[in-house]
């Protein structure tokens, strides 16, 4: 039977987007932007990363005038070993690549950034 | 309107974030303060209706609403056959009025029980897998037909469903129910209080309970058995695996509906139809039992295996034994002793494959893949 891939192609393209500007704070809108994903599906995968210890948030230092402040997220170190390792398994070859569907890669410009498509 | 709903959503989703815990409540809060900075219009909408269906998912409030709804329909189903008994049943019909307390006792199990073991995890909550939720399902669902199909009997007048004559009595349901309640309760309290005390004596404590409640009702504490042990099989805590529930309940079917189409023997040839009925249960559960032990993942020692084996067609064949009772039940009133005999038959059938499987394991191939005949199973 053939191993499951340990993270989706939609954590994929998230751990892509964040592992692009490491060291940058990241709202969700933006990262939804980045990966195409919707809030309902962004979030979810947001809070089981943060929950593993591989993404870290915290709010917006200050009252901007006239918004609210905004959640931000950025890798942690581990979070930066696992994006790095998924992407070193992602552009292996076909046998160790994580079963990402063509439909939710293609959606997802940073699940094929992270397997080196280039596109 | 699309400002109407915008409103609409957001209100909806400040509510629902109350039914996350503390620590989560956050991410439902960075959604909302994401969404006051969206263009107006279809991209906020879209983005609080995910927003959400996220906080409904993470509060695990699908799995609320069904659970609410089951037990909802327990208790439904249950005031609903007491009316339809007070209605139709003789008024003088003694044995009418013993099953409507029969039912009620079955239904206060049912709806009781999860409730009461909930800090331990006996009885509830269900666990996580498919086969575990549908045979809850299925189980709870079976056990109240046989109370819908019992007060149906009751109505006909004269009408004594399974063929046990004898008046209500206040004084045996009551003592019954006493000792039902000390047979749950007791070993809980024994145990809490003396964390020390010899598994042994709780359970002589539960087996003289067990035995004095069965003697003054015997088929109250049957359809309680049965619950107890469709809650307990179904529970996280349960020792079962899916796999024994899938082929238990599969084979349990098969055994029901087999021995339902040889109902017919049971007027004319009664001796003949239990020879029957024994050879059924045996031969399915036993089919069970191996499957569920070739279905076994590998372990280290021989002789562990073994056990293994044995234990794996022991609990498929006891499911295989119960569903098949349970079905051939609601089928036909009459066979309602299979509920006695089902489940050791089962237990008998099922050990006695899961030895088989032991003794004839499945040849692997070198990449680990059983040899299933035109099928082949990966590792």
């Amino acid at each position: 039977m053939q191993r499951r891939a340990a993270f989706s192609a939609q954590t994929l393209a998230v751990l892509a987007a964040l592992a692009g500007q490491p060291s940058a704070w990241r709202h969700g809108y933006d990262l939804a932007q980045e990966t195409g994903l919707k809030s309902g599906t962004l979030y979810p995968i947001l809070v089981r990363l943060a929950d593993r210890g591989a993404v870290e948030a915290r709010w917006e230092e200050g009252q901007p005038a006239g918004r609210p402040r905004r959640h931000l997220y950025r890798l942690t170190s581990d979070g930066l070993a696992a994006a790095t390792a998924a992407r070193a398994v992602a552009v292996a070859g076909p046998g160790s690549r994580p079963a990402v569907s063509r439909r939710a890669a293609g959606r997802a410009p940073s699940a094929r950034r992270l397997a080196g498509d280039g596109t | 309107v699309k400002a109407r709903l915008t409103e609409l959503l957001a209100r909806a989703l400040r509510v629902a974030a109350r039914l996350l815990p503390a620590p989560r409540r956050e991410w439902a809060e960075a959604v909302q303060a994401e969404a006051s900075l969206l263009p107006a219009g279809w991209p906020r909408l879209d983005w609080l209706a995910g927003g959400l269906w996220m906080v409904l998912k993470e509060a695990n409030v699908v799995r609320k609403v069904i659970y609410w709804l089951g037990i909802g329909a327990v208790a439904a189903t249950a005031a609903w056959a007491m009316w339809l008994s007070w209605r139709a049943a003789q008024v003088a019909d003694a044995e009418a009025v013993t099953d409507r307390v029969r039912i009620l006792v079955v239904a206060t199990a049912m709806l009781g029980l999860p409730w009461v073991a909930r800090r331990h995890g006996w009885f509830g909550p269900v666990a996580s897998t498919v086969p575990a939720r549908l045979t809850r399902v299925w189980g709870c669902a079976a056990i109240c037909g046989i109370g819908i199909a019992l007060l149906r009997a009751d109505s006909h007048a004269g009408g004594n469903a399974i063929g046990l004559k004898g008046g209500f009595s206040a004084l045996h349901e009551v003592a019954g129910l006493v000792l039902v309640a000390a047979l749950v309760a007791v070993p809980l309290i024994v145990r809490a209080r003396r964390p020390s005390v010899d598994p042994s004596t709780l359970w002589s404590i539960t087996g003289v309970a067990g035995v004095s409640a069965w003697m003054l009702l015997p088929l109250q504490l049957l359809a309680v058995g049965y619950v107890v042990a469709v809650l307990f099989a179904t529970s996280r805590r349960a020792p079962l695996a899916s796999t024994q529930l899938v082929v238990g309940m599969i084979a349990g079917v098969v055994m029901g509906l087999i021995a339902y189409g040889l109902a017919g023997l049971a007027d004319q040839l009664l001796p003949v139809y239990l020879g029957l009925l024994a050879i059924i249960t045996l031969a399915v559960a036993g089919t069970a039992g191996a499957l569920a032990a070739w279905l076994l993942p590998d372990t280290a020692e021989c002789g562990e295996l073994r056990e293994a084996c044995i234990r794996q067609g022991l609990l498929a064949g006891a499911v295989a034994g119960a569903a098949g009772a349970l079905l051939l039940t609601n089928l036909s009133l009459f066979l309602f002793f299979t509920m006695i005999i089902g489940p050791p038959a089962g237990l008998v059938g099922g050990a006695l494959g899961g030895a088989f499987a032991a003794m004839h394991p499945l040849k692997r191939g070198p990449d680990g893949a059983r040899a299933w005949g035109l099928f082949v199973s990966g590792s």
